[in-house]
């Protein structure tokens, strides 16, 4: 009797339990069936009424259905769980077209851009950054330079005046004799930054960005000039690239030459950028006049040095191909954006 | 430069260069002589030729066009139509043949007009490009032979080319100086000039007295007297080498000055005899204020020493620079004193750079001329003279030089060379250069030579200069290419430039944009931006007694040193708000001025700013700009490694900054800079409707002690706890406030405290706000426990209510 008991209720347990949509009814089918108090241990407890030698046996068969259901509930639960996570999966479904909540990137202006690059290559030949002030003694910007004052050489670097005695820098040159002023030779520096000229066209801005370069040794060359622009230019644009060197004049430096690459642009073959003649001129460099040296205390029959500057804004007109110099000081997001 | 290839072929033979105008080009450029252009000036006259009208009827069909048969010479007779009314049969006129192209791509071809064919043009000097606009057609002088090709007949058969000269080579600044350079560079002998000329048996002596009052500023003048000139039109070969290198043509005797000078560099100057009263001539250097009349009529005051060439009683030149009006060379002209004179170049140039006067004599003088050339220029002028315009000259020309100047010996090793170009030269081969320079050699061994400079290179003054000249001559593309061995430490780069470094990549990565500005700016916009520059004083920036103005502005947009990189930034957000960026951000590292009692004053800033609404899909809500900076600022200052800074409301009086939205960052026990919302009115005024946030520090002060190395502290292994805290508070309670107290009730526990809610609207009173903060608790030692967190919950709670509430 009781036997038959259990089997009815594991039927129906069964069958609770099968048809459970989710896993709330089913636990608790398992409460009702198989818990503490569910109706199979109800069902134990009435075994008292039965004669001692079939309790065991009873008990035995209980435990089986209890076992099977417990097993069953088990499978149940599972399967009920892929259900609720097949759907979940279902719902979470996601237009991945959608925009994510982003920050849009910033971008480092191409000409501190361009210094870096031109100071990273350069680091690796020892050479170190100095900078200095923009608002120069005018000795510091002439003088020192060689150009004494009523020297036509002045009127190419048409001069921004304050009070009299200084001048906005028209060059970075001034930093190689604060430099040399202050530490001791042999040494290697670079001094990049604003300098200013009073004059405004389509090609010049009245403050534009140079990167100047000193180095003072014992004895310094002509070639280990030119060998380390080579390795400069080659490395900043590209190791195709064509350098020449043109004599030329700058007050401070003797022998001087002026810097051409072929154009990055048309590689050589005549485009608006080198004006079709397939070279760009980049930048000037010389051996460091004894006089400059003179100028810095330092002495120059013990020291020589070379020197040599390159303008940032035409460097990076020609890496990058821009046309118009206003767009460097414009600040436009829309252009500084291509350089994120 | 303008240097006719022409011109250039009476002093040397560069006769290949006409075909071959690049090679001459590249041959320049490798000497230092930059070619910033070439102009063929016939290449616009091919098939161009002198044509002679022989007979001329009207067309048949209309009646305003001519039908012209005209010899052209080789090719006979050709049929010509033409619509103009000034020419006749027997005419001699310029004909496009079919195939010439005219200036304005005018191309000529064979042609119907009107069912007549025309084969040609007769054209007009506006046609020809010699004139803007032009009636008729030219008609030619008599003698013009017919048939030839009308470039040779008009002298434009040239080729010009334009030479950027270096202030060095002053002597490349004539067509004699440029052929002596290609005389060097090419081993290739002068030619002869004529200079020839009947002396007179008369002196310039005894009609002119010339005195020589400061021959520091000249050390040479000389003086001749030419008389019987007749001053008329130059010829047209003259007139033509002139006008193809952009000289005027005024008389002939004017014209042979500007000849000469542009064959020898050598400027000259002629005066009307009659004009020098006293018969004077004295150059000396004023020592009062004087009134003189140039030639082209403009007026000056002179009063600063200049040297000047008087008569008796006026001043009649500026020496070296401008002739006057009183005294030049007109049709009137009967004797003349030519002047060919040494003047320094620095009194030339102060006193053209003082007097705004740019002349192609100031300029030659400046650069320096060549005092040993000055008898062979004399010679010249008055072979071309005696020539052109039948003059008389003198058998005596006066010669003032009292102080020879000799130039210096030069010596130099070879070895030196070798060492200074970094490759072995040769010594023979290094005086042959030197040789063919024109130096002097003085004295010559196996190790070195001695060398006299010649007298047109004022630039070779040292050994470094002959190396040089070497270097150039044989050739740069000769120098190998070393890299110089490192064998000392290199120096450390300068604290600011690794600061800097860190600051636009950090800012980058935040999504700014990096802004280089100009540093000057506008001193009254900046004036109504900011008001009285002291208040900056507050926050920390330099501040001076005066703006830091340029004497000579470009334009009155960028008349002063920035004190502030405010106005700089707000340019650049109104170029691209009205570009059509509603919302972007933008970061600038750059210089500020002042002027202080101890002179000028530089300091490194950050400028930040932002506008636009940061809302996207998943956030709606806007967080008020100046708090967005803020908070990118605090990162900033994380990355610095700095661990305590408080912002501080600021009271400030700048125009710019919005009153109620505006603190100081306290920093290291200092003010260091400002974050702020732009004003509401200027807001209004710009036409903005976006919220506008600046911020801006002095990153010397900031970034004192960059780069720090971080502190790390060992992690501890016990999980941290969350736990948030709500308060209603009096609005004057901020909620830093709260924050700094909470911190500091439980130094140990604590890790970190958060402001992650704050309200106030219709739930509240109208004077409270509710704060909500979460709080991050961790133990190095041990596991916090419920009971610890219940504890420690309740404790600060009840602090804070008592504290606040």
């Amino acid at each position: 009797m009781l036997e038959e008991k259990v089997k009815l209720i594991f039927d129906s347990a069964h069958k609770a339990m099968q048809e459970a949509a989710d896993s709330k009814t089913l636990y608790d089918c398992k409460v009702k069936f198989i818990g503490k108090s569910g109706e199979l241990s109800l069902l134990m407890k009435e075994m008292g009424s039965l004669p001692k030698e079939q309790r065991p046996e009873f008990g035995k068969v209980v435990n089986k259905y209890k076992k099977m259901l417990e097993e069953h509930y088990q499978v149940c639960e599972q399967n009920l769980k892929m259900a609720e996570l097949n759907q979940q999966i279902k719902d979470d479904a996601l237009d991945l077209t959608l925009p994510g909540p982003t920050q849009d990137l910033g971008s480092v202006h191409p000409i501190p851009m361009v210094i870096d690059e031109i100071v990273t290559i350069l680091s690796r030949l020892g050479y170190s950054v100095k900078s200095g002030p923009l608002i120069e003694k005018e000795w510091y910007n002439f003088e020192a330079l060689n150009v004494p004052e009523d020297h036509p050489a002045r009127d190419e670097q048409d001069t921004f005046y304050l009070k009299p005695g200084y001048v906005l820098r028209t060059q970075t040159s001034p930093v190689q004799i604060h430099t040399m002023e202050t530490e001791k030779p042999p040494l290697r520096v670079l001094s990049p930054g604003s300098v200013f000229r009073c004059d405004s066209d389509i090609s010049h801005s009245p403050n534009f960005h140079q990167i100047e370069g000193l180095l003072i040794d014992k004895k310094v060359s002509m070639a280990d000039l030119k060998g380390t622009i080579y390795f400069f230019v080659k490395e900043f644009f590209d190791k195709d690239v064509k350098i020449r060197f043109r004599p030329s004049f700058f007050p401070f430096t003797e022998p001087s030459a002026e810097v051409d690459c072929s154009c990055p642009i048309c590689k050589g073959k005549g485009c608006s950028m080198c004006k079709q003649t397939g070279w760009v001129e980049i930048g000037g460099c010389g051996l460091v006049n004894p006089k400059v040296l003179s100028s810095a205390n330092i002495d120059p029959d013990q020291w020589q040095g070379f020197a040599f500057g390159f303008g940032i804004e035409r460097m990076a007109i020609i890496k990058y191909g821009i046309t118009d110099i206003r767009l460097f000081s414009d600040n436009n997001s829309f252009f500084l954006k291509q350089f994120s | 430069m303008k240097i006719s290839l022409n011109w250039l072929s009476n002093y040397i033979d560069v006769e290949e260069f006409k075909k071959d105008t690049e090679q001459l080009s590249v041959i320049l450029t490798s000497a230092g002589l930059e070619v910033d252009g070439i102009e063929d000036m016939a290449k616009d006259l091919n098939h161009v030729v002198v044509g002679q009208i022989k007979t001329l009827d009207s067309h048949p069909d209309a009646d305003k066009l001519t039908l012209c048969q005209v010899d052209v010479g080789q090719e006979g007779l050709q049929q010509i139509i033409c619509g103009a009314k000034n020419h006749k049969a027997g005419d001699r006129v310029v004909v496009a043949l079919p195939g010439a192209v005219l200036p304005g791509n005018f191309k000529i071809k064979k042609s119907k007009i009107r069912g007549v064919e025309s084969l040609g043009m007769l054209c007009s000097d506006s046609e020809l490009g010699f004139a803007e606009d032009s009636e008729g057609i030219r008609i030619l002088p008599e003698d013009a032979p017919v048939g030839q090709a009308f470039a040779d007949y008009s002298g434009l058969d040239d080729i010009v080319f334009n030479l950027s000269v270096t202030s060095n080579r002053a002597d490349c600044l004539s067509h004699l100086g440029l052929a002596r350079e290609l005389s060097c560079i090419l081993n290739r002998p002068l030619k002869n000039i004529e200079n020839s000329y009947e002396k007179y048996n008369f002196k310039t002596s005894d009609t002119i007295k010339v005195e020589l009052k400061d021959n520091e500023k000249c050390p040479r003048y000389m003086a001749l007297l030419i008389k019987d000139v007749k001053v008329e039109e130059s010829p047209a070969w003259l007139k033509s080498y002139l006008k193809n290198v952009d000289v005027n043509s005024v008389n002939n005797v004017v014209d042979i000055t500007n000849y000469v000078m542009l064959e020898y560099g050598q400027p000259m100057h002629a005066f009307d005899l009659k004009h020098l009263e006293g018969s004077q001539i004295n150059i000396q250097s004023l020592t009062e204020k004087t009134e003189f009349v140039s030639l082209d009529g403009t007026k000056y005051e002179l009063d600063n020493n200049e040297l000047a060439i008087c008569d008796s009683r006026k001043v009649v030149a500026l020496a070296g620079i401008v002739g006057g009006q009183n005294s030049g060379i007109s049709e009137s002209t009967q004797n003349l004193v030519l002047e060919v004179a040494h003047f320094k170049q620095k009194p030339v140039r102060k006193t053209s750079r003082a007097l705004g006067i740019d002349t192609d004599s100031s300029y030659r003088f400046s650069r320096g001329t060549d005092i040993n050339e000055m008898p062979s220029v004399v010679a010249r002028a008055a072979h071309l003279i005696e020539g052109l315009c039948g003059g008389k000259v003198s058998g005596e020309v006066i010669d003032c030089y009292p102080n020879k100047i000799t130039k210096k010996d030069i010596t130099v090793e070879f070895a030196y060379v070798s060492e200074r170009l970094g490759y072995s030269i040769n010594g023979t081969e290094f005086v042959g250069w030197m040789k063919r320079l024109g130096c002097e050699v003085i004295k010559q061994d196996e190790a070195s030579v001695t060398v006299q400079a010649p007298s047109w290179r004022h630039d070779i003054e040292i050994k470094e200069d002959l190396v040089e000249e070497h270097c150039r001559l044989n050739g740069y593309d000769k120098i190998p290419e070393t890299l110089p061995p490192l064998s000392y430490e290199p120096l450390k780069h300068d604290a600011s430039y690794l600061q800097n470094k860190h600051t636009y990549q950090f800012f980058a990565k935040q999504g700014f944009h990096q802004a280089v500005n100009y540093n000057f700016v506008n001193k009254s916009t900046n004036s109504e931006f900011i008001g009285d520059v002291q208040a900056f004083k507050d926050c920390g920036f330099i501040v001076g007694d005066q703006e830091v103005l340029l004497q000579n502005p470009l334009s009155e947009e960028y008349n002063m040193m920035r004190p502030s990189l405010f106005a700089s930034l707000f340019k650049n957000v109104l170029t691209n708000y009205r570009s059509g960026l509603n919302s972007s951000k933008i970061f600038e590292l750059g210089r500020v001025f002042a002027d202080g009692e101890t002179g000028y004053k530089e300091s490194n800033h950050i400028g930040l700013v932002s506008w636009g609404k940061t809302v996207n899909l998943w956030t709606q809500t806007s967080s008020p700009q100046v708090l967005h900076l803020k908070a990118v600022m605090e990162n900033f200052l994380t990355s610095l490694k700095a661990k305590s800074w408080s912002w501080k409301k600021w009271d400030s009086k700048v125009a710019f900054m919005h009153p109620a939205r505006t603190a100081t960052l306290f920093f290291q026990g200092k003010n260091v800079g400002y974050i702020t919302e732009l004003h509401p009115k200027i807001k209004q005024d710009y036409k903005i409707r976006e919220d506008v946030a600046f911020a801006e520090f002095n990153s010397d002060l900031l970034m004192q002690g960059f780069p720090r190395k971080p502190k790390v502290t060992e992690v501890s292994k016990y999980p941290a706890v969350e736990r948030d805290f709500s308060f209603v508070v009096d609005k004057a309670v901020v909620s830093d406030e709260i924050k700094t107290f909470i911190q500091k009730s439980e130094k140990k526990l604590i890790v970190k405290v958060e402001v992650i809610d704050s309200y106030s609207g219709e739930k509240l009173p109208a004077d409270k706000h509710s704060l909500t903060y979460r709080v991050l608790f961790q133990d190095k030692e041990k596991t916090l426990t419920e009971d610890i967190i219940k504890k420690m919950h309740s404790e600060i709670l009840n602090k804070v209510q008592e504290k606040f509430q």
